[in-house]
């Protein structure tokens, strides 16, 4: 692995101006149009970190997971893993390093399947081992994630909501990828079961040495796992920084809104003021210059002509003309 | 203050394949004119029978029974369907969880707004309209006159709420069940629509009773709030007491499993309640949360204990601290 001139060790990822578009009808006899997903994203993923990336629903998110799983290959740009550009490895390689855990654990597993045999399926894919041999690391690694060994012939459908998530990620882990991709991993959970499956992601990072990605709307819960964040919107990203930074100083606006909205468990804080309009962009027509200027309080001219580029301000990285050198002076 | 809503010894049992299930075993609050009662818990606690129940819209495999069920000098339980069908959507009214499907796809959202008007209210088209247009304002809506003639789909989410929001209002209501109104939005639109309802609450001055599962909405929005679990309440009180010094085992692990800016370290183990839910089927006897507690004792198979401290209920074989 090779040093960058800082000394930092070099990234396990690098997603270099990543596009991707998708062609929407929007009914019968209209024309299709263009949705810019992921529109111009360039990020890198060190090992052993935990990139939370949060944004609401349609902001690419979702589409930028499943590029780094390979299943969705990029319109533009790169996505790099260790040398190799995602889009033309073997899928089974890829597969091999790097897993996903999705959100919806009644969708993701195959209800015919014995839960042994789901969990074991990356090995045959792999064809690694015997039968027996597949089956003791599947036992293995379903206890390693809470579920007792005798769970192992039952079907989906007899689990809990709680007990599939274990399984998918007994499924995800039992190649020991590099990078888990986990996509709104307990949003469909209980809150009592959600805690469970966190406790245990973070106790397998430990143990595994893993890099996850983790994707969610709830601004707390990736507030307590992840190491550094990224705030996407409309198909960017807006503001990267460690954690730490971005839940005490937020610098974009829309950033601000989005921690202002986390309601904690605090009685008589009352509502907070969001600041943010009824203006709700259309992904596929977002507004000119900055994507996030209809809903802005604070939004000037060059906001509605210019799109900001990131631009490092201390330890975080913002897209926003307030931090811009030039254009920052109108904001003042 | 009077009560709007009181509640005694709600059940509501619903015919399974495999037997009788227990959704709602005897809950009993009051609510009181212009307060917000939280309803919580996890999902199959019985949070959105109750609110069903209360609105007479259970489903059909289901029964209901109550020693009182009183709504504004009503009894419901003894209403007929037809006095049922006049009170919903005018003295009392819901908003669901999804408005895409609350709302009908076939028709403008004048159309619906000002359909419920004149089922309760008859009067002119042009009243109805004029108090639809009123209301759309009310609720953040700009451009009424233009989005009385758009169909649901031609909005987004947020607005959506905020369409099936001035809809509960349209004939004064004197009671708003909410069940889980924000659970489908984005966080910064949630933030903004339990505003607008408690700004639309201190104007117009309804009840409301909110189902959520979101311990964060609850300690924002309720006066009061009731802890549901496996279809009873097992806490009831103020929000200041029930987060600040929740008595019931359940309540207090509740609390210890989200992750709280401030109070949680991040990466450091969350709270977590062992075991899952008990099945609801056939009889239940003692406290239904034995199997999951960390105190439990032999005597927790009988019925629990009531304790009361100012306003403070619980069920529970442990008393006051």
């Amino acid at each position: 692995m090779g040093l960058h001139p800082g000394g930092r060790m070099s990234p396990l990822m690098r997603i270099e101006g990543a596009r991707r578009t998708f062609s929407v009808s929007r009914g019968l006899l209209a024309r299709k149009r263009t949705l810019h997903a992921v529109n111009g994203v360039d990020l890198e993923i060190e090992k052993g970190e935990v990139l939370g990336i949060v944004g609401e629903s349609g902001c690419g998110k979702s589409t930028l997971a499943r590029m780094l799983l390979g299943l969705i290959p990029a319109s533009a740009g790169r996505i790099v893993l260790d040398g190799a550009e995602v889009g033309r490895m073997d899928a089974r390689a890829l597969a091999a390093r790097v897993q996903p855990v999705f959100q919806d654990p009644y969708g993701s597993l195959n209800p015919r399947k014995r839960i042994a045999s789901i969990v074991a399926l990356p090995l045959v894919v792999h064809a690694i081992g015997d039968r027996a041999e597949r089956r003791r690391r599947a036992v293995e690694m379903l206890e390693r994630v809470g579920l007792p060994a005798r769970l192992a012939d039952n079907y989906p459908g007899q689990l809990s909501g709680g007990q599939r998530q274990r399984v998918a990620i007994a499924r995800a882990l039992v190649m020991q990828p590099e990078i888990v991709v986990c996509d709104e991993p307990t949003s469909a959970l209980d809150v009592s079961v959600q805690s469970q499956i966190l406790n245990l992601l973070m106790d397998l990072r430990r143990e595994f040495g893993l890099t996850y990605v983790f994707i969610s709307h709830n601004l707390a819960v990736v507030e307590h796992v992840a190491t550094r964040v990224a705030v996407m919107y409309l198909g960017r990203i807006v503001e990267l920084a460690p954690a730490e930074e971005i839940f005490a100083r937020p610098r974009h606006p829309y950033t601000q809104a989005l921690l202002a909205s986390v309601l904690t468990p605090e009685p008589g804080k009352g509502l907070p003021d969001t600041h943010l309009g009824l203006a709700f962009p259309d992904p596929l027509d977002p507004p000119p210059g900055c994507g996030f200027n209809p809903r802005c309080a604070y939004a000037r001219a060059v906001c509605r002509k210019r799109m900001p580029a990131l631009a490092e301000d201390g330890p975080a990285r913002v897209a926003c003309h307030a931090y811009d050198p030039i254009h920052g002076k109108e904001f003042a | 203050m009077s009560a709007i809503l009181t509640v005694e010894g709600l059940e509501v049992d619903l015919s399974v394949p495999a037997g009788t299930l227990h959704a709602v075993r005897d809950v009993s609050f009051e609510v009181a004119r212009g307060e917000t009662l939280c309803i919580v818990g996890e999902s199959g606690c019985g949070k959105s029978m109750t609110a069903l129940a209360l609105m007479g819209l259970l489903p059909r495999n289901a029964r209901r029974r109550a020693r009182r069920l009183v709504f504004d000098g009503i009894d419901l339980a003894a209403a007929s369907r037809t006095q049922t069908n006049d009170l919903r959507g005018s003295r009392m009214s819901m908003i669901f969880q999804e408005p895409m499907t609350a709302l009908n796809p076939a028709y403008t959202i004048g159309n619906q707004l000002c359909g419920v008007y004149r089922r309760h209210k008859g009067g002119s088209a042009a009243a109805a309209r004029e108090r639809a247009a009123f209301l759309l304002g009310k609720v953040g809506i700009a451009a009424a006159g233009e989005r009385l003639g758009q169909y649901p789909h031609q909005l987004s989410g947020g607005l959506r709420q905020r369409v099936m929001i001035a809809m509960a209002l349209m004939c004064d209501p004197a009671l708003i069940v909410a069940d889980e109104p924000t659970t489908a939005l984005d966080v910064t639109i949630q933030a903004q629509i339990l505003k607008l309802l408690k700004d639309l609450q201190d104007e117009f001055g309804m009840a409301l009773v909110l189902i959520t599962h979101d311990l964060g909405v609850v300690a924002r929005v309720a006066d009061s709030v009731a802890v549901m679990y496996a279809g009873a309440i097992v806490e009831r009180g103020t929000a200041a007491q029930v987060f600040a010094a929740p008595r019931h085992p359940y309540t207090a692990g509740l609390i210890d499993c989200i992750p709280v800016p401030g109070r949680t370290k991040p990466g450091e183990r969350l709270g977590a309640i062992p075991g899952t839910v008990p099945a609801l089927v056939g009889n239940i006897t003692g406290c239904a949360f034995r199997s999951r507690c960390a105190h439990a004792q032999a005597r927790c198979e009988d019925a629990p204990p009531q304790h009361a401290e100012g306003g403070h209920e619980w069920a529970c074989i442990r008393g006051a601290a």
